[in-house]
């Protein structure tokens, strides 16, 4: 018999997931219409880099030290990301969208390369604070706590990231130059400085995410890719540089994996791929995207 | 068309001198290069294909390891499970199984996506047909297939035992210069032509009576017959298949060759691959530096030469062809003042 509950907790768990790294390749798209494979290669540099701290701290972290630790990912993620901006995405504007890929997916290689350096090709694992290896248990539905830590903290990132760019003046001013870079920089807005404020916060969020889910799984030098895809279907379903479009579609999309799995278990991990190209073959603009977007 | 005929025969006795090349490594390095040789002459070709959707049609491809790994699973199957076929049909069969996957996904990723949504769509379905190879049971899952064989080939006249010694590498280094050469004609045909004005102007193209979106298509089919051929070539070269060969890093690979070569000369791919293996047999047993190397390489090469090691030479002659003819001038210019 179908454990409904159980399902939906399923998919909420990998949409949240993937939201967390999610949320920062939509906003660098949507600013500076960069499709940044980078992306999972930062949020795997943040997840080595808070293993090693969580590491050298020693086990049975707290809960508040666990995010900490995370946040301070984040922002050593966030500084690197000054550095890709100045030495790369810039020299990146006004050349062919092809080759801005690749040219990411580059700094990926070199991301993956600098991890198995540093970190060696071994798997590594992050024991989750003991406060969130347990469990909740409403009526037979059992949901680990660190799975449902994982989902409010992709619900507060959006929620954050929702209020950052509506309330606050350099959230507007980002808005701005997503819509109008040329006319923004006509009105005598400093561009280059909003797009690296957009850079620095795209890879902050990598570096928490990564910080945030290392605990989720063995650590290894694959891990950027798995999550990157995963990502970019979730992007490009809510509509590139949709904030909110992505949260819904990470939502959708997980909840198509999880029923699908439940369905039919012979293949997990393709029910995604198929909802993608179904989407996008009725919506190629994605969820919330606008329409020119092609 | 002298010109045309000309530069036939000019890269036909390139297709051959590269056989020659080839042909010359098993009398001189030991058999570890001469399999690194033989998966370099593979890339070469697989590198191609790439680009002919790339500088052909203007089409980014990430998803070019699904009909790699296409052609490879197929040759392994039916080596495993029908080795009554003659090995050349089963080769064919390979190709076209390329072929087959393009069709069915090209039809969906070309109806409505262009640019960065077709790279997408392409990089999801071959990680849906990397999946579904690793969830498998007849194609062996995670194991791969094993054991496929290198069989005797009957040319009808005479027979020829791929099994010994190195007369496979042979036989794979001149298939290979074959289908790269089958791949310039392709490039410098009347499609091929058409192709290129629907890389260069898509509206233009439409309004002088092409039609672009089935020539897209075309493109990406033959490019998967030709990436399913080189993975056929493969699964007796290595003679084991595994998912790896679908994984999306692969896909990469002739985005690599193709870029470092340089996109915009027809050889340019090759010659990336050639290099690459060559770079790759330097850091061999560094571990991590070969993603870090490869990584800033293709960086430095998109942020300073776009135009990959063909471009950086073709422009240097130009340069000094261009000189020339500005020294030339002045020097009439003086005569005539």
């Amino acid at each position: 018999m179908l454990d409904i509950g159980l399902t939906i907790f399923n998919g909420l768990s990998w949409g949240m997931a993937t939201f967390l790294v999610a949320a920062g390749l939509t906003l660098i798209f949507g600013i500076l219409h960069i499709l940044n494979f980078a992306h999972g290669g930062f949020f795997m540099i943040g997840a080595y880099l808070s293993y090693t701290v969580m590491a050298s701290i020693g086990g049975g972290l707290p809960v508040w030290l666990y995010i900490l630790v995370a946040l301070a990912a984040g922002i050593a993620v966030a500084l690197m990301g000054i550095l890709v901006d100045m030495v790369i995405f810039r020299r990146l504007r006004g050349v062919e969208d092809a080759y801005v890929l690749i040219a990411t997916y580059a700094l990926l290689l070199v991301c993956i390369g600098a991890v198995q350096l540093v970190w060696g090709l071994n798997f590594m694992s992050v024991m989750p604070p003991p406060a969130l290896n347990s469990a909740f248990f409403i009526g037979d539905l059992i949901m680990p706590t660190y799975t449902l830590f994982v989902i409010i903290c992709g619900v507060l990132v959006f929620v954050g990231l929702e209020v950052f760019m509506s309330f606050t003046h350099t959230g507007q001013l980002i808005r701005v130059v997503a819509m109008d870079s040329w006319m923004a920089r006509l009105l005598g807005l400093d561009v280059k400085r909003i797009y690296l404020i957009t850079v620095v916060i795209s890879f902050a969020l990598a570096g928490l995410a990564g910080g945030l889910l290392s605990a989720n799984q063995s650590l290894s030098p694959e891990l950027g890719g798995v999550f990157l895809l995963q990502a970019f279907a979730v992007v490009v379903v809510g509509g590139m540089g949709s904030i909110r479009g992505a949260f819904l579609a990470a939502i959708l999309l997980g909840l198509i994996e999880s029923f699908g799995s439940v369905f039919f278990p012979q293949y997990p991990g393709i029910y995604y791929l198929i909802a993608l190209a179904v989407i996008l073959l009725v919506r190629p603009q994605g969820l919330l995207g606008r329409e020119q977007t092609a | 068309m002298t010109d045309f005929r000309a530069r036939f025969w000019l890269n036909l006795l390139v297709a051959l001198a590269g056989i020659v090349l080839f042909a010359l490594v098993p009398s001189v390095f030991n058999r570890g290069v001469v399999f690194l040789a033989g998966l370099v002459a593979i890339n070469v070709v697989f590198a191609l294909s790439w680009n002919l959707l790339f500088a052909g049609v203007g089409l980014l491809s990430f998803g070019q390891a699904m009909f790699y790994a296409g052609g490879a699973y197929m040759m392994a199957v039916l080596s495993l499970h029908v080795p009554g076929m003659p090995f050349l049909l089963a080769l064919l069969v390979g190709a076209l199984t390329g072929g087959a996957i393009a069709f069915v996904f090209g039809v969906v990723a070309l109806r409505r996506a262009s640019g960065t949504y077709f790279a997408i769509l392409t990089l999801a379905f071959a990680e849906l047909v990397h999946i579904v190879i690793t969830k498998t049971n007849f194609l062996g899952r995670n194991d791969g297939l094993v054991g496929i064989r290198r069989p005797v080939v009957d040319l009808g006249f005479t027979e020829i035992n791929l099994g010994s010694g190195n007369t496979y590498y042979y036989f794979l280094i001149v298939a290979m210069a074959v289908a790269a050469f089958a791949l310039w004609c392709l490039q410098n045909s009347p499609a091929g032509r058409l192709m290129q004005a629907i890389r260069q102007d898509p509206v233009r193209a439409a309004f002088l009576g092409a039609d672009v979106q089935s020539w897209k298509l075309i493109a990406f089919i033959v490019s998967g017959c030709f990436a399913g051929f080189s993975g056929a070539v493969l699964a007796p070269w290595v003679q084991i298949v595994s998912p790896e060969i679908a994984h999306w890093s692969l896909s990469t690979q002739p985005i690599l060759f193709s870029l470092l070569g340089g996109t915009g000369s027809f050889w340019g791919p090759a010659l990336g691959a050639v290099l690459f293996g060559v770079m790759d047999y330097g850091t061999r047993n560094l571990q991590g530096l070969a993603d870090l190397t490869v990584g800033l390489l293709l960086l430095a090469v998109v942020l300073a030469i776009p135009g990959g090691i063909t471009g950086l030479l073709s422009r240097a002659f130009a340069r000094r062809r261009i000189g020339a003819k500005q020294t030339a001038k002045l020097a009439n210019g003086e005569k005539a003042s």
